[in-house]
């Protein structure tokens, strides 16, 4: 397994999208730093607090940005053996078609995981420039550490959720669709972040077991994990069951 | 004798469509099969369901005497391949492209991907990336992914499209001494008749996804006919002057062109009664059958390609 991991990562080498990708997480730090300063101009007294900044992002992470790239990240990982016809050459090696699968699931969790950290040490490093030039409380490494294990919980649940758009790509062995399915899940997203009902939207669930707002939800911590193991676990079946009985025509 | 391929009743159906149809293939050990056939004849799928690329509607494939789906780690470790035109990762060098094939065979530090880079002229592209290779270098890469792990059998699809003459000489006669030295097995498909007709010991002939044909290329020949050919003003006149005057039945004819099978009769002779008639003749030369006639006739008509 190990073999097949290396051998995925090796296939990144020279690969736009692993740039694109980090290029796109790195939105968030800076739009952070931009929002930060212009608040900072509009209310010159109010203090930020590195947690503050943290806190703010993960809802860009979660539900907006970072969804959005690591569902385009999924769809090239899955959808990239047939638009490069590479299977024909990979299969009769043999490589098991479940373990091919399994190698490029673990792919795509370190490069989730591998994005997560960007997006994390760009927030801190962005905001070592604010806190440089205006100043912020609470600006050291215990915070941001107590941070970074929300942001990689988060992304194991972002990882759990983008499954069902490897399916996707692996069906219609492409970009597009799961890049616009993914479009629509943010759009519902966007529109349940705020209400109670986003407990039971999966999407939107992860972003509420980080954030600890499921109390204020009245739904209870199981059903959301129920639902969230649900979705990716069907995410899961198909795109090992679609692969493991698909010809390549 | 052993066979290193056999199949028996391979059928593959796509809904309705029925792509391979019962065929009972026999690829002998260390023999250059070839299976020729038209486009969409079944052999690309055939080719794919040995490899298990595509799963067959019903049938069995035996590989080196042994159900194809058990021990498929040992079988298909004996095995290199190329279906159509070879698929490799765009972003990466031929070299890398080869490296993760061989990491993922077991045979990183056994300079194998060097060998076999050497082999089909690659070793001195050491920064191109695969998607700026020209048809014929990918075809080569194709090549030398099959070959990089020294198969005991190989499967080539169409393994000369994209190569230049030189190429296809140059390929020809590796995947020859291939056979002769190392006891390759090669099964061999395409539709350039000369090239297989120049390499092959055997020959399965498929169209319309069935298997017409399998014979050894000794066979073949002694089966090839010799005929005179006549090019002429009116090929009409002429056939009712062979069978009027010489009963001659055993004839075809291909616009103002007649080929006479039957050697009882003095070509001269009847040449001079095809002028004696008024007709004019521009051609007589005798020559034998090739593969293209003998297939043509075989599949109802048409060429191979």
């Amino acid at each position: 397994m190990l073999n097949l991991i290396s051998c995925e990562l090796s296939k990144l080498k020279r690969s736009k999208m692993v740039l694109i990708s980090i290029l796109g997480v790195m939105s968030i730090p800076c739009m952070m730093l931009v929002e930060s300063i212009q608040t900072h101009f509009k209310h010159p007294d109010l203090v930020f607090t590195l947690a503050d900044i943290y806190h703010d992002s993960l809802l860009y992470i979660m539900l907006l940005t970072n969804m959005m790239i690591y569902v385009a990240i999924t769809a090239y990982l899955f959808s990239r053996e047939y638009t490069e016809n590479t299977l024909k050459t990979m299969l009769p090696i043999p490589i098991s078609r479940i373990k091919l699968m399994l190698g490029k699931f673990c792919t795509l969790f370190l490069w989730i995981t591998m994005l997560t950290l960007v997006t994390w040490i760009g927030i801190l490093i962005l905001s070592g420039l604010y806190y440089a030039v205006f100043g912020m409380e609470s600006y050291n490494l215990r915070v941001a550490i107590g941070w970074l294990l929300k942001f990689l919980l988060g992304s194991i649940l972002m990882f759990l959720t983008v499954s069902p758009f490897a399916y996707i790509a692996q069906k219609t062995r492409g970009f597009v669709t799961p890049v616009i399915a993914s479009a629509v899940i943010v759009m519902g997203s966007a529109a349940l972040s705020n209400q109670d009902l986003g407990a039971l939207y999966p999407w939107t669930a992860t972003f509420f077991l980080i954030e600890g707002k499921l109390k204020s939800t009245g739904y209870s911590i199981p059903l959301v994990i129920g639902i969230i193991a649900f979705v990716s676990l069907i995410g899961f079946w198909l795109t090992f069951n679609h692969f493991q009985k698909e010809d390549l025509k | 004798m052993e066979y290193v391929i056999e199949t028996e009743n391979l059928t593959k159906q796509y809904g309705n469509a029925t792509v391979v149809n019962n065929i009972n293939l026999h690829v002998p050990k260390g023999k250059i099969y070839g299976l020729l056939g038209r486009n969409g004849a079944g052999k690309t799928t055939a080719m794919k369901m040995m490899l298990q690329l595509v799963y067959p509607t019903e049938g069995a494939i035996q590989l080196f005497g042994t159900s194809h789906t058990e021990n498929t780690r040992t079988i298909y470790s004996k095995i290199g391949s190329i279906i159509e035109t070879p698929g490799f990762y765009n972003n990466l060098t031929g070299r890398e492209n080869l490296q993760i094939l061989a990491k993922l065979r077991g045979l990183l530090g056994k300079n194998s991907v060097q060998k076999a880079l050497e082999v089909v002229g690659l070793d001195k592209e050491k920064s191109k990336v695969f998607a700026d290779y020209s048809l014929g270098m990918k075809q080569r890469l194709g090549i030398a992914a099959a070959i990089m792990h020294e198969p005991e059998l190989l499967i080539l699809d169409e393994p000369i499209n994209g190569l230049d003459p030189i190429g296809i000489s140059e390929i020809r006669s590796f995947l020859s001494e291939l056979s002769r030295t190392k006891g390759t097995t090669i099964f061999i498909s395409s539709h350039v008749l000369n090239e297989i007709e120049q390499i092959a010991d055997i020959i399965g002939v498929m169209h319309e996804g069935r298997l017409v044909e399998e014979v050894n290329m000794v066979e073949l020949h002694k089966r090839k006919r010799r005929y005179i050919e006549f090019d002429l003003s009116d090929a009409k006149i002429a056939v009712k002057i062979l069978e009027d005057y010489y009963q001659i039945t055993d004839y075809s004819i291909q616009g103002n062109s007649i080929k006479v099978y039957d050697f009882n009769h003095n070509p001269g002779e009847i040449n001079r009664a095809f002028v004696e008639n008024g007709l004019l003749v521009t051609k007589i030369n005798t020559d034998e059958e090739n593969l293209e006639d003998y297939f043509s006739e075989l599949i109802g008509g048409g060429g191979i390609a």
